[in-house]
C-alpha cells in the first residue's frame, strides 16, 4: 500500500467535511473491497475515513413498510437478523451468500453499494427491493443509483447512511458463484409486490454478475405477472471472459430465476 | 499512529505506520507468527484470527482498525492446554503441511460457536474463506464435526 | 477446555502446527535485517531499451539496486537446467538457462530484471516503483501451433523453431510394423494443461553471511538442504563449504520447493555485500508469475490392438511446453518421466514416444505433483477407454486381457523398464467389488430423473517413483545421555509427516518407542549422502536407510550384550528389538531397555545406516462416478473409490492423508484449474485465486472410499512402493472417463480438461442427443 492518513469519524458530518475538503480522501467501511485494491496499489488514497463504527450507521429495524440497514451494518448482521430473515427473506439470504464468513464479519453493505461490482450481490436486492440509497443530504432510488460498472450516482463526496428496502410480498435471492472469486457469475433477486397500479403486476427482477452492471430484467418480470415461461436473456453487454461466455452467463441468469422462483 | 488493543487477553499497545496491516502487526510487532500471510487477495484464510470473537482475515484489516478490539490469535486459543478443535484437527490427521492450520483452526472454532452442531456441508461452508493444498478437506471436516462432538458434551 | 497433550495427538510435527509454533522461513526475524525486492517484467517478450534506476537508489531505505550487470560481475551463473536429453539422431538439446536476472530481452511477464533491498518492505516497494524502464514489445508466443510456426519470433536465437528438443524413446519401426497389420486403431489427444501449483507458504527466503566463518547461511524452504545447498552452489560458484542451507517447516511443495530461484542468490548475494541479514518473501501474485508452473502437455495417444483385442502397440506424440526457459525438470517431466511407464499396467509389445519440447513467452515449467507421471497415467487409461469404446469392446475386459500378469514379474517393458511386482487383476477386481458396479445403471437412472448426468469411470495407473540421484540414502543416529535417538539426514517433509513415520519405523524394528525418537531434515548434514524429497520416494528411500540404521544399532550392540551375559557373539539372536539368546540359559533384552540400563553412557552409541533404493511402481485402480447437472453444467463427484498398491504401508493414516490430497489436485485440475495465457499479450489471465479456482471446502470428496491393496516390493527394505503423488495418476484418468461416460448419453464426443461449469454447457448444447 501507499502511505495515507488515517482518522476515525466522529460524525456522518465530519466524515463529509473530510471527503470535500481532500479529493483523494476516501471512506473505509468493512475495508473488503478497498483494502485489497489498495495492497494491490491499484489506488492511492491520501486519507481514509472509517465510518466503521459510527452508531448512526449500524443497525436493522423495521419502518411501516420498509425495513432500513445502516450503511455500516456488516453482512453477518444482516444474514443473522431474525425479523428480517421473516419480512424480507431474500435480502437476509443474499448477504449470507456474500464471500465466505470471514469477509461477512467485515463486509458491509454500504461499502457493497458504493463499489457498484458488476459481479456484487447487494445492487440486485438494492434494485429488485425498490431500494432508496440515503445518503449524508438526499435520498437516492435505486433505479437510478447504479450507473454502470462501478459507478454510482454518488457525488464524491457523499455519504451512503443507509438503505431503505421495500418490503415486498416475497422474494428470494438465487446465486451462482464463480469458481475461484465467490462473486456472482449470475445472481437473480425476485420481488413481488401487490399489482395494484405497479409496473409488471408488481413483479421487479434484478441481474446481476451477468453485464456490466446490476439491471432490471424487465421481460422476466412481465411473464411471472403473465405466468408465462420467461424468454432466454439476450444482453449485449453480457461479460464475456476466460471463465465463461456471455451465452453461458445468459444462460445462468434464467436458471437462476428459476431457482429464486422456486423459493419463493 | 498509536493503538491499543488486548492480545490473547493481555493489554498490548503499538506505534505503527497507518497502513500496517493487523496480520503484519501481529507477526512484526509482536512476534506472534502462527498467523500466516498465503496471499494477497483475500481469498487463503491463512491469516484468520478473531476480533471481538468473531474471525476475520487479519490480511485485510489496518492494524489501526483494531484500536480498541480484542483480537485472539492461535497462540492464545488453548487458554491452558490445547483447544478441543486443536487437539481434533490432530487426531483426525486434519494437517499436513500444516501452514494453513491456524488459520483453519480459528476459523473453525467460530464457525462452532454459531452453529455448535453443523453438518458436514454447512461445515464445507462455513470454512469457505479457508485454503488447503495439502489434505483434500475431508479430514478437516471430520475434525469439525469430531471437535462439535466434544464441545457438545463438555458443554451438557 | 483442557486436554492432555503429546499422547494425544497423531503426529510428533503437529503440537507445534496446531499451535502456531511452528517456523516457517517468512517468520524469521534477525536484528538488523532488510528486505528484497523484484522488479518483474510486465511484458511478456520485450527488448529493454533503457534501465535507469538511479531514483531508485536514491529512495528512502535503500541499500542495494543490482541488475543483471551486477549479476554477471559476481560471476553468478543461469538457473541450473537439471536433466538434458538427446534427440534421436543423437544431437543435444539446446538448452537455454533462466538468468538470475534479465540482460537486455525479457521472455516472460512476471520475468526478474532488478533487485531491490531496503531496511523494510514497504521502502522496497516504494522505491521500485521509481524504477525508470524502457521495454520495446515484441511478438508473443503461448502456444504450441504460434511458437512453432514458421516465421514465428524467436524467443532464443541458439533455438530455431522455439524448440528446445524433439526427444524419443523405443522403438518406432516396431510401432509402425504393429499398427500396420493391427485389426484396431484407436487414437485420442488430450491436454494436460498448465497449473499452478499454489503450496499455501509463499517462497522465502532469507540469508545472513558469517564473515568469521566464511559462511552464509541461507534460511528457505527446500525438499532437502543437500539439493538445495547443490543448487545453490551451482548459480553462485561459491565454495560448497560456505553455504550452509536450513529448512525448517515448509508449507507444502509438491515439487516446486526443490529448486533455487533468482531470489535465493540475490538474497545470499546481498546479505554478503551488506554484512546485514536479507530477506525475500513473495507476494501470491508474484508468486503466480514467478513459481514454476506444472504439467503444459499435450499428449497424443494411439493404440493398436489385434482382433482380440490384444494390445499390439502403443505410441504417443507429445507437446511439452517448457515456458520461456528450460530450469531445473521440465526435460524430465516431457521425456523419461512419460517414456519410462509408457505402457502402463499393460503388456505392450512395442511402444514409442516423441517429446516435442519447445519455448513459449510463458512462466518456465518444472515439476508439480507427478511431474509427467500423472499425464501419462491420463494418456493411457484414456486411449484404452476411447479404444474400447471406439470399437464396441468392453473396458473392463480390455484390461484384463492386457494386464501383466502376475507370472510375468519381474517384467522388462518394450522400452527397457523393469517393473518388479504387481497383481493388477486382483487390484482391479478389488476396486470394482468395492465401488458397487451393479448398482450404477439405477444411480445413473436416478439422476436422469433428476435432470443430470452420471458418468462412471474407471482407470488403471501405474508409476515410477523416483530413482534418487544419489548414489545412497544415508542417516546418521546418535543416542544423547537420556536414552532419546537422534536421526539426522537430508531429506525433508513439507506435510508428509517424516517426523512420526520415521520414529514409527524404529519402533517397529527394535521397539525403541517413537515418543524416544526425533528426525532432523533441515540442519546441514555436510557429509552424509542422500536424497531430496520428490519423486515419492523418501518414506522407502529413507525409510529404509533407517531399517538399515536399526540393524547396524542392533549388531553393534552385541559385543556388549555378549559381555553382559558371559556368552559368545555368536549366541545371540534379535527378533525386533529384542536380543535372544540362542542357547543354555535363553535370556532375553529388550533393545530399549539396554539403552536405559546404560544411562548417561547411552550418549556414546552412534551409528550410520544407509540404503540404496530405486523406483518403485505403485499402481492402482481408481473409480469415479461423476453427476453432470444439465441446467447448469456443474459437474459434482458423487463417489469416488480408489484402491491402491503401495507396498508395504507404514502408516495408514497418512497414506490415506496423501491420496486424498492427491486425489483432490487431480479433482482441481480436472474441474477447473487452469493457468491461462493470453494469445495476443502473453498475460496470465487466471493470476490471482480471483480467478484460479482452487479446490476449496466445498468441493470435498463426501463419498470417497480407499482401500490399499498391498503387493510387497523386494526393491527396499521397508517393501513400500511411493504414495505421494499416485492420488494424481489415478483420478485425472478416473475423473475423466467419468465425464466421458456421462456425455456418452448425450453422443456429446470426448473433452479436454478443465471440466468447467461453462465448457460442459457448452457441450451439452452442442450434443446430438438431449438427456
Amino acid at each position: 500500500m501507499y502511505a495515507f492518513n488515517y482518522q476515525r469519524a466522529e460524525s456522518v458530518g465530519s466524515a463529509a467535511a473530510a471527503l470535500s475538503a481532500d479529493a483523494s480522501a476516501k471512506v473505509l467501511s468493512g475495508g473488503m473491497t478497498l483494502l485489497p485494491s489498495m495492497k494491490h496499489r491499484l489506488i492511492a488514497p491520501s486519507a481514509l475515513i472509517d465510518l466503521a463504527r459510527l452508531p448512526e450507521l449500524i443497525g436493522v429495524r423495521e419502518e411501516g413498510p420498509h425495513w432500513w440497514v445502516g450503511a455500516a451494518t456488516r453482512h453477518q448482521e444482516v444474514a443473522a437478523h431474525a425479523g428480517l430473515q421473516q419480512a424480507i427473506p431474500g435480502l437476509a439470504d443474499l448477504a449470507g451468500l456474500i464471500g465466505d464468513p470471514q469477509v461477512r464479519a467485515r463486509g458491509t453493505l454500504g461499502g457493497s453499494l458504493a463499489n457498484n461490482d458488476p459481479s456484487a450481490d447487494y445492487p440486485a436486492a438494492a434494485l429488485a427491493l425498490r431500494a432508496r440509497i440515503l445518503t449524508e443530504r438526499r435520498d437516492i432510488a435505486a433505479d437510478d443509483f447504479f450507473l454502470g460498472m462501478f459507478a454510482t450516482a454518488l457525488q464524491p463526496d457523499e455519504i451512503i447512511t443507509g438503505v431503505r428496502f421495500c418490503t415486498p410480498v416475497r422474494c428470494a435471492y438465487a446465486k451462482f458463484k464463480h469458481p475461484a472469486s465467490g462473486y456472482a457469475m449470475a445472481g437473480v433477486f425476485v420481488a413481488q409486490y401487490p399489482a395494484a397500479g405497479a409496473e409488471h403486476g408488481g413483479w421487479r427482477v434484478a441481474v446481476t454478475g451477468v453485464a456490466n452492471g446490476v439491471f432490471l430484467w424487465h421481460e422476466a418480470a412481465q411473464a411471472l405477472a403473465q405466468q408465462s415461461p420467461t424468454p432466454p436473456l439476450l444482453r449485449d453487454d453480457a461479460i464475456d471472459d476466460v471463465h465463461a461466455p456471455a451465452a453461458y452467463r445468459c444462460h445462468l441468469a434464467l436458471q437462476m430465476l428459476n431457482q429464486a422462483c422456486q423459493a419463493l | 499512529m498509536k493503538l491499543n488493543l488486548t492480545l490473547n487477553g493481555t493489554a498490548r499497545s503499538a506505534d505503527v505506520p497507518e497502513r500496517t496491516l493487523l496480520a503484519d502487526l501481529l507477526r512484526d510487532t509482536f512476534g506472534m507468527t502462527g498467523t500466516h500471510v498465503g496471499c494477497d487477495t483475500s481469498q487463503c484464510g491463512c491469516c484468520t484470527v478473531h476480533v471481538d470473537g468473531m474471525a476475520v482475515k487479519s490480511c485485510t484489516m489496518l492494524a489501526v482498525q483494531a484500536d480498541g478490539c480484542s483480537v485472539t490469535t492461535i497462540e492464545g486459543l488453548g487458554a491452558d492446554g490445547l483447544h478441543p478443535v486443536q487437539v481434533a484437527f490432530s487426531q483426525c490427521h486434519g494437517l499436513q503441511c500444516g501452514f494453513c492450520t491456524p488459520g483453519m483452526v480459528m476459523a473453525s472454532v467460530d464457525l462452532l460457536r454459531r452453529n455448535p452442531q453443523p453438518t458436514p456441508a454447512e461445515i464445507a461452508e462455513g470454512l469457505a474463506g479457508n485454503l488447503c493444498r495439502c489434505t483434500g478437506y475431508v479430514n478437516i471436516i471430520r475434525a469439525v464435526q469430531q471437535a462439535s462432538e466434544i464441545l457438545q458434551k463438555e458443554a451438557s | 477446555m483442557n486436554a492432555p497433550t503429546a499422547q494425544v495427538l497423531l503426529r510428533k510435527e503437529d503440537q507445534r502446527l496446531i499451535t502456531g509454533t511452528g517456523q516457517f522461513s517468512a517468520d524469521a526475524q534477525a536484528a538488523g535485517m532488510c528486505h528484497g525486492h523484484v522488479i518483474r517484467s510486465p511484458h511478456a517478450h520485450a527488448r529493454i531499451t533503457h534501465l535507469d534506476v538511479s531514483a531508485v537508489r536514491a529512495a528512502p531505505g535503500v541499500r542495494q539496486v543490482l541488475t543483471a550487470q551486477d549479476v554477471q560481475a559476481a560471476g553468478f551463473a543461469d538457473l541450473p537446467n537439471a536433466v538434458q536429453v538427446k534427440n534421436a539422431q543423437g544431437q543435444a538439446q539446446v538448452v537455454c538457462a533462466m538468468p538470475v536476472l534479465a540482460h537486455d530481452r525479457v521472455l516472460f511477464v512476471g520475468q526478474p530484471l532488478v533487485w531491490v533491498v531496503a531496511d523494510t518492505a514497504l521502502q522496497a516497494q516504494d522505491a521500485a516503483e521509481l524504477a525508470d524502464i524502457g521495454y520495446e514489445t515484441l511478438d508473443v508466443v503461448v502456444t504450441f501451433a504460434d511458437a512453432t510456426a514458421p516465421g514465428a519470433v524467436q524467443l532464443h536465437p541458439q533455438a530455431p523453431g522455439n524448440t528446445s528438443v524433439k526427444f524419443e524413446a523405443g522403438d518406432r519401426a516396431a510401432v509402425d510394423a504393429a499398427f500396420a497389420k493391427a485389426h484396431f486403431v484407436s487414437d485420442i489427444a488430450v491436454e494436460s494443461q498448465r497449473l499452478v501449483g499454489a503450496p499455501m507458504e509463499p517462497r522465502a527466503v532469507w540469508a545472513w553471511h558469517d564473515e568469521a566463518q566464511g559462511l552464509t547461511h541461507v534460511h528457505t524452504p527446500s525438499q532437502g538442504v543437500g539439493g538445495m545447498a547443490a543448487y545453490l552452489t551451482h548459480i553462485t560458484r561459491w565454495d560448497a563449504a560456505s553455504i550452509e542451507v536450513h529448512t525448517q517447516d515448509v508449507g507444502g511443495s509438491f515439487g516446486l520447493r526443490s529448486s533455487a530461484y533468482s531470489e535465493h542468490a540475490l538474497v545470499m548475494l546481498s546479505a554478503r555485500w551488506l554484512k546485514r541479514p536479507v530477506r525475500w518473501v513473495g507476494s501470491r501474485s508474484e508468486l503466480f508469475v514467478s513459481d514454476w508452473h506444472g504439467r503444459a502437455l499435450r499428449l497424443h495417444g494411439h493404440i493398436a490392438l489385434d482382433k482380440d483385442g490384444r494390445i499390439l502397440a502403443m505410441r504417443f506424440e507429445n507437446q511439452v511446453d517448457a515456458g520461456a526457459y528450460n530450469v531445473y525438470f521440465s526435460t524430465h517431466i516431457g521425456a523419461r518421466n512419460l517414456s519410462i511407464t509408457m505402457g502402463g499396467a499393460y503388456q505392450v509389445p512395442a511402444l514409442h514416444m516423441s517429446s516435442h519440447i519447445f519455448f513459449t513467452n510463458t512462466v518456465p515449467v518444472s515439476a508439480y505433483r507427478g511431474a509427467g507421471r500423472p499425464d501419462i497415467a491420463y494418456v493411457i487409461d484414456r486411449l484404452i477407454d476411447h479404444a474400447a469404446h471406439q470399437h464396441g469392446l468392453d473396458g473392463l475386459a480390455l484390461r484384463r486381457k492386457n494386464f501383466i500378469p502376475p507370472q510375468a514379474f519381474p517384467y522388462t517393458t518394450a522400452n527397457q523398464t523393469v517393473y518388479d511386482s504387481g497383481h493388477f487383476e486382483a487390484v482391479m477386481d478389488h476396486a470394482l467389488r468395492i465401488s458397487d458396479a451393479p448398482g450404477f445403471a439405477q444411480r445413473r437412472a436416478e439422476a436422469l430423473q433428476r435432470g443430470c448426468l452420471l458418468g462412471r469411470g474407471l482407470a488403471y495407473y501405474l508409476e515410477a517413483s523416483g530413482p534418487g540421484g544419489a548414489a545412497k540414502d544415508q542417516v546418521r543416529a546418535n543416542f544423547d545421555a537420556h536414552g532419546v535417538l537422534s536421526l539426522h539426514a537430508l531429506t525433508g517433509a513439507s506435510g508428509q509427516g517424516h517426523e512420526t513415520s520415521f520414529a514409527q519405523i524404529v519402533e517397529n524394528e527394535i521397539g525403541l518407542p517413537a515418543s524416544a525418537v526425533r528426525y532432523f531434515a533441515g540442519e546441514p548434514e555436510q557429509d552424509l549422502v542422500g536424497n531430496s524429497t520428490g519423486g515419492s520416494r523418501t518414506l522407502y528411500g529413507m525409510g529404509s536407510a533407517i531399517k538399515n540404521l536399526c540393524q547396524q544399532l542392533m549388531h553393534q550392540a552385541k559385543p556388549a550384550i555378549a559381555k553382559l551375559w558371559g556368552c559368545a557373539e555368536t549366541d545371540i539372536g534379535h527378533v525386533g528389538g529384542e536380543f535372544q539368546e540362542q542357547s543354555g540359559n535363553q535370556r532375553r533384552l529388550r533393545y530399549a531397555d539396554w539403552i536405559a540400563s546404560l544411562g548417561d553412557l547411552a550418549a556414546q552409541v552412534h551409528a550410520v545406516g544407509e540404503a540404496s533404493s530405486g523406483a518403485t511402481f505403485p499402481n492402482g485402480c481408481h473409480i469415479a462416478e461423476v453427476e453432470i447437472q444439465c441446467a447448469t453444467g456443474v459437474a459434482a463427484v458423487a463417489h469416488y473409490w480408489a484402491v491402491d498398491d503401495v507396498g508395504q504401508v507404514i502408516s495408514p493414516a497418512q497414506v490415506l492423508g496423501q491420496v486424498q490430497g492427491g486425489v483432490v489436485q487431480g479433482l482441481g485440475q480436472a474441474f477447473g484449474e487452469h493457468a491461462i495465457y493470453d494469445r495476443e499479450t502473453g498475460q496470465l489471465l487466471t493470476g490471482s485465486y480471483m480467478d484460479y479456482p482452487m479446490p476449496r471446502a466445498g468441493g470435498w470428496l463426501r463419498h470417497f472410499h480407499h482401500e490399499t491393496h498391498a503387493v510387497p516390493t523386494s526393491l527396499n527394505l521397508l517393501g513400500a512402493k511411493g504414495v505421494g503423488e499416485s492420488g494424481c495418476s489415478g483420478s485425472l484418468p478416473a475423473l475423466a472417463n467419468a465425464v466421458t461416460d456421462a456425455l456418452r448419453q448425450v453422443d456429446a464426443p470426448p473433452m479436454d480438461m478443465p471440466f468447467t461449469p461453462a465448457r460442459l454447457w457448452a457441450a451439452l448444447q452442442a450434443a446430438p442427443q438431449k438427456p
